[in-house]
């Protein structure tokens, strides 16, 4: 009896060891009753390991085999050499995103944990050519679509069991694969990691809404590098790689005329030594949503392919993105409403349906470029109005106690003053600039030039007061196209004419303003006669106006003394005005006329698009081909679904015939 | 003999590191073809994650150019006894190169370079390759 009670006991006192090692070690990973398995640590230098397609080497150029590419995608491809690695704007740009945990030199993923709770609050990732790229684990929303994209996106993170879900938009263009395979910068990513003992496993499913007709899926495996360190290479690009005398040269292939397409036919793979007799027919390695599919191979007869087969052949789509068009216009939306975003230094961008204004907000005011549309001109001097209170004259909490707090007049407590303090009235608006004598840059200036009051200076006593109204800035052009002689009728009236104009290269604000000095630019024959930049140059923002858009082809006025060319050269100055903070992103921002705040890459991009679009239809009209078979031939059929409609004010066709017509001009 | 595998190690590891660029060589160079140029130097970078060897030359037309000569990044240089000031510039050389697949643009993979003053020359030997 006593045994069998000792055996009890003794079981008893086994079986609560047991459970309170369970409960330990449940409480120390994170399990037991209510709470879920904490999910693996992933935080560590992680190796690559090069046993996965593409991972190592590259497929041959062309070779888009396992790419859902529509007609737009395979175009960009075979147009958009890797040379444009070499060009100023983009020496220094890490990595793509889809391809940038195939590149060398390992990972690095660290943790933000917050303090109290231990949550991981911040994921960082960090590769040998990347910056630095934090996942949000904290469930803070994405920004904004007018928010600037980024090479590493903007990327939030959630654990599903044991995997790590990510979700990175605010991206910006760039290659989908070593070689040539390209991506827009309507692309999201979606990343699953998987940690199974040392062996992290990364699935990034691409969805570009441009380029694809569905996803593009690859994994990628890395181990365990304990004790190794992530190898880190910062970039020294500082001249044109490209040779040659012409800083602002893009390297493109016109359509049809990049001979290394079909390189591999002669030459084979060479990462796997497979002869061009064994590897997939030419049209499958094409890409196409269908050549993914093994009903594929139905269509061939060694390797032909029966077109008729393949254009009954029907397989699934997995389209899950948003619309691109919906994508785009979100950038720049027509809600009624006005959108801040803080830009940098004194510089705000504010968002007035559909069309950008460039705030400058400090001590002495506030200085406006453009001023929207008009029936947005309430809405807008009131946004205007609010930042200007917070930005200036907010009340702020007293953050000083007794006698030791500063003070010029002699002592008194400053929570008194914070107590009982109401706000400053605000600075006025000093200066408006227009950029051009279009509608929405233009419409508001009758409304808000009259509710500011620019500076006079001088005066018997010295004192500077205010004139009536802001002072309305721009080339004289502009007031040409809106004023008429006596007797005629203009086409604004009189309240919306520039005050002050400028002929020359450029106009100075007569002082500092803000603490910086301002200068507006005049861009000849760009989108009209009369456009001009405008450059903050301690805040580092420039105001693009109208030569700039993320959301539409520049829109060319012909007939204003508009030209491609002038649009190209206006583009090409401001990156010769710009920097970039590092790895060819951040440092001067641009404010586009219309969509998302921007960069050097980002204007870039924008003007190698128009030079290439240049280029083709010159190449077209130099083998005498017409307006209307110009049009025909959809030579920007890979920048149409970017940047070009089928209807409203300005369609692609309207955009290629100014294209065309300016060409003829040679401005 | 612990350091020499050491040295050995990094020095595959460099070298590893050089040979995968950002860009892709063969996906920006026709390394099919080749271009010779004789001409004057202007610029040797000397620089990672490649070098520059800038070269003031004709092109197929006898119009002077400035040419970019793409060669290898400063570890896999060195190694080959090539070092910063191993060229100057105003140097006479003879440059063969991969040209760029891209018409119209003056560059090109530097495949050898002969310096006639003093017989200089890269290329050719084993390892000595941009890769």
């Amino acid at each position: 009896m006593q045994h069998a009670n000792r055996t009890l006991t003794s079981g008893l006192a086994l079986a609560a060891a047991t459970l309170a090692g369970v409960v330990v070690y449940a409480q120390l990973d994170g399990a037991g009753p209510g709470r879920e398995l904490a999910p693996p640590d992933i935080a560590q230098e992680w190796r690559l390991d090069n046993n996965e397609r593409d991972t190592f080497g590259q497929a041959p150029l062309g070779d888009y085999t396992g790419i859902a590419f529509n007609d737009a995608g395979r175009m960009r491809s075979d147009t958009t050499p890797e040379s444009i690695w070499g060009t100023l704007e983009y020496q220094c740009r890490p990595h793509s995103s889809p391809h940038q945990w195939r590149g060398l030199g390992g990972a690095r993923i660290l943790k933000e944990q917050d303090p109290l709770t231990r949550k991981v609050s911040v994921y960082h990732i960090q590769f040998m050519r990347s910056l630095d790229r934090p996942i949000y684990m904290d469930g803070r929303p994405h920004p904004p679509a007018w928010a600037p994209h980024t090479w590493t996106g903007f990327s939030t993170g959630e654990w599903i069991g044991n995997t790590l879900k990510i979700t990175t938009t605010h991206l910006k263009d760039g290659f989908l694969r070593r070689g040539s395979p390209q991506s827009s910068d309507m692309y999201s990513m979606t990343e699953y990691l998987t940690r199974h003992d040392d062996v992290l496993t990364i699935v990034t499913v691409i969805d570009d809404p441009l380029y694809l007709d569905q996803p593009y899926i690859h994994s990628t495996t890395y181990t365990v590098a304990q004790g190794s360190s992530l190898t880190m290479e910062t970039c020294s690009g500082s001249f044109a790689e490209n040779g040659g005398s012409d800083r602002h040269w893009v390297p493109h292939f016109l359509p049809g005329n990049n001979p290394a397409l079909t390189e591999w036919l002669t030459t084979g793979d060479p990462r796997s030594n497979v002869g061009p007799e064994n590897w997939v027919p030419l049209e499958a390695a094409r890409g196409g949503l269908k050549t993914l599919y093994p009903e594929y191979r139905s269509t061939l007869t060694g390797a032909t392919v029966d077109a008729a087969k393949a254009s009954a052949l029907t397989v699934p789509t997995l389209k899950s993105w948003t619309p691109a068009s919906k994508a785009i216009a979100d950038q720049s939306p027509r809600d009624g409403e006005v959108h801040v975003m803080p830009v940098q230094g004194n510089v705000y961008m504010l968002v007035a349906d559909g069309t950008n204004i460039t705030v400058s907000v400090g001590p002495e005011g506030v200085a406006l470029v453009n001023t929207g549309s008009a029936a947005m001109s309430a809405k807008v001097l009131a946004a205007v109005e609010q930042l200007a209170t917070t930005v200036v004259a907010a009340t702020r909490p007293n953050q000083c106690f007794g006698a030791t707090c500063p003070g010029v007049w002699g002592w008194s407590s400053p929570y008194i003053f914070t107590a009982i303090n109401s706000p400053a009235p605000v600075r006025p608006i000093r200066y408006i600039v227009n950029t051009s004598a279009a509608a929405e840059a233009i419409g508001g200036n009758a409304k808000l030039g009259p509710a500011g009051s620019g500076f006079r200076a001088g005066g018997v006593g010295g004192v500077v007061d205010a004139v009536e109204g802001a002072p309305v800035i721009a080339h004289e052009n502009v007031l040409t196209r809106l004023s008429a002689p006596a007797g005629k009728t203009p086409t604004a009236p009189m309240s919306s004419w520039p005050t002050v104009t400028y002929f020359d290269e450029f106009y100075k604000f007569p002082a500092y303003f803000n603490g910086e000095g301002v200068t507006v630019y005049h861009e000849p024959a760009a989108t009209t006669d009369g456009d001009s930049i405008v450059q903050f140059r301690r805040s580092e923002v420039i105001s693009a106006g109208n030569l700039f858009s993320t959301v539409s082809y520049p829109v060319i006025d012909l007939e204003k003394g508009g030209s491609i060319q002038g649009v190209i050269r206006g583009l090409n100055h401001i990156l010769d005005l710009s920097f970039a903070e590092y790895r060819s992103q951040g440092g001067t921002w641009i404010v586009p006329g219309h969509g998302r705040l921007s960069d050097t890459a980002d204007v870039a991009s924008y003007r190698n698009m128009l030079v290439m679009v240049r280029d083709r239809v010159q190449d077209a009209m130099s083998k005498e081909m017409t307006l209307a078979q110009v049009k025909a031939a959809r030579l920007s059929l890979d920048f149409d679904g970017r940047y070009g409609a089928t209807t409203g004010p300005w369609t692609t066709d309207m955009f290629i015939e100014a294209v065309y017509r300016s060409l003829q001009e040679k401005k | 003999m612990r350091t020499r595998i050491l040295l050995t190690v990094i020095a595959a590891l460099v070298a590893a590191a050089s040979a995968s660029a950002h860009h892709s060589y063969t996906a920006t160079y026709d390394t099919r073809n080749q271009v010779t140029l004789t001409g004057t130097l202007v610029q040797f970078v000397f620089k990672n994650p490649h070098s520059f060897v800038i070269v003031s030359a004709p092109d197929a037309k006898g119009v002077a150019q400035r040419w970019s000569l793409e060669w290898s990044g400063v570890g896999q240089l060195s190694n080959q006894g090539v070092k910063r000031e191993t060229l100057k510039p105003g140097d006479e050389i003879v440059a063969v190169g991969n040209p760029s697949r891209v018409p119209g643009e003056y560059k090109a993979l530097l495949v050898s370079l002969k310096r006639p003053l003093d017989g200089f020359t890269w290329g050719g030997r084993a390892g000595e390759a941009v890769d």
